[in-house]
């Protein structure tokens, strides 16, 4: 992390991070983002501490959808908390949670709560539907997921 | 002229929070009027992981609290009747958006859109965005969360 972060409020650094998310750029993210972050993609069942894990998080989304679009719809913020509603749409060209290349595309609406203290975020807890991911590349059953 | 006293509660994020905590306790109590009576009439319900893809179109969870909403709960509390909620975190601001973090659980009673029951448990962590107009009463409801889990914590492995 660098040290040249400028504190600013909730919203400020949430959308610091959604701006670098949406323009592809993990690093950029990650600067707005505690070492010690706390997190938790409930999909992907990760339930981790550490900016790495993010950064992981960030990296695979980005290498299975290289094209990948995030719009934001809404932020709402809540005191020091920020909760942001988007989707996210993109060609698949890598495996991803274990589904194998089909080059479909996919669009996934998605809600990422960030709790941020001093400028950075401390804890981010990330809410889609698995299924519908799924769905959208022809994965046709769980216990399978890799043979398409 | 007659001067009354008004006793309305004007909205602030600890008003509307109360009114979603309400929420949340009515529908551990199954009480499904009473969830319904906390919105205004035509409150927007959109539970973003409900959808069924058919041969020409795919029906979603969307639409109204009285259309879509109430016989989506009451549907859910038929099919799994210990059907409960753990809340974890209720966060609100005076614009009246409440965002709650819970866990919705139950025990699978009675079949489930293509799920049959085999009396499988399932707890989900869910994010919900409410939005509280100024009558105090909830005027929109969004859902997040894995579907996928539910359905595998139910052992029905297919990707309908």
């Amino acid at each position: 992390m660098t040290g040249s972060v400028v504190t600013g409020t909730p919203t400020q650094t949430v959308q610091a991070f959604l701006d670098a998310f949406a323009a592809r750029d993990v690093d950029a993210a990650m600067a707005v983002v505690d070492p010690l972050v706390s997190v938790t993609v409930h999909p992907l069942d990760v339930h981790a501490h550490g900016a790495e894990a993010l950064r992981t998080v960030l990296a695979d989304l980005l290498r299975g959808f290289p094209d990948l679009l995030i719009t934001v719809s809404r932020v709402i913020t809540t005191g020091d908390v920020v909760t942001a509603l988007l989707t996210a749409e993109g060609t698949q060209a890598a495996s991803y949670a274990g589904a194998i290349n089909t080059e479909k595309h996919l669009d996934i609406e998605q809600a990422w709560r960030f709790a941020t203290d001093g400028g950075l975020i401390t804890d981010v807890a990330v809410y889609w539907c698995q299924a519908q991911l799924y769905r959208r590349l022809a994965v046709k059953r769980y216990d399978e997921i890799s043979i398409a | 002229m007659t001067e009354t006293t008004s006793t309305k509660q004007t909205r602030t994020a600890d008003s509307a929070a109360a009114v979603v905590t309400e929420f949340f306790d009515c529908y551990r109590a199954h009480d499904v009027d009473r969830m319904t009576g906390l919105f205004s009439i035509n409150a927007g319900f959109r539970y973003v992981p409900v959808e069924m893809w058919g041969k020409q179109r795919v029906l979603r969870g969307e639409g109204t609290v009285g259309t879509v909403g109430k016989p989506l709960w009451a549907g859910l509390i038929a099919s799994f009747p210990d059907l409960s909620n753990t809340v974890h975190t209720v966060l609100s601001n005076d614009d009246g958006d409440v965002v709650v973090q819970a866990d919705i659980k139950g025990t699978q009673q009675g079949a489930w859109g293509l799920i049959t029951p085999a009396g499988k448990h399932y707890s989900e962590p869910h994010l919900f965005i409410f939005h509280v107009g100024p009558d105090l009463l909830i005027d929109s409801i969004t859902g997040y969360w894995n579907d996928a889990g539910i359905s595998k914590q139910l052992g029905h492995n297919e990707v309908d």
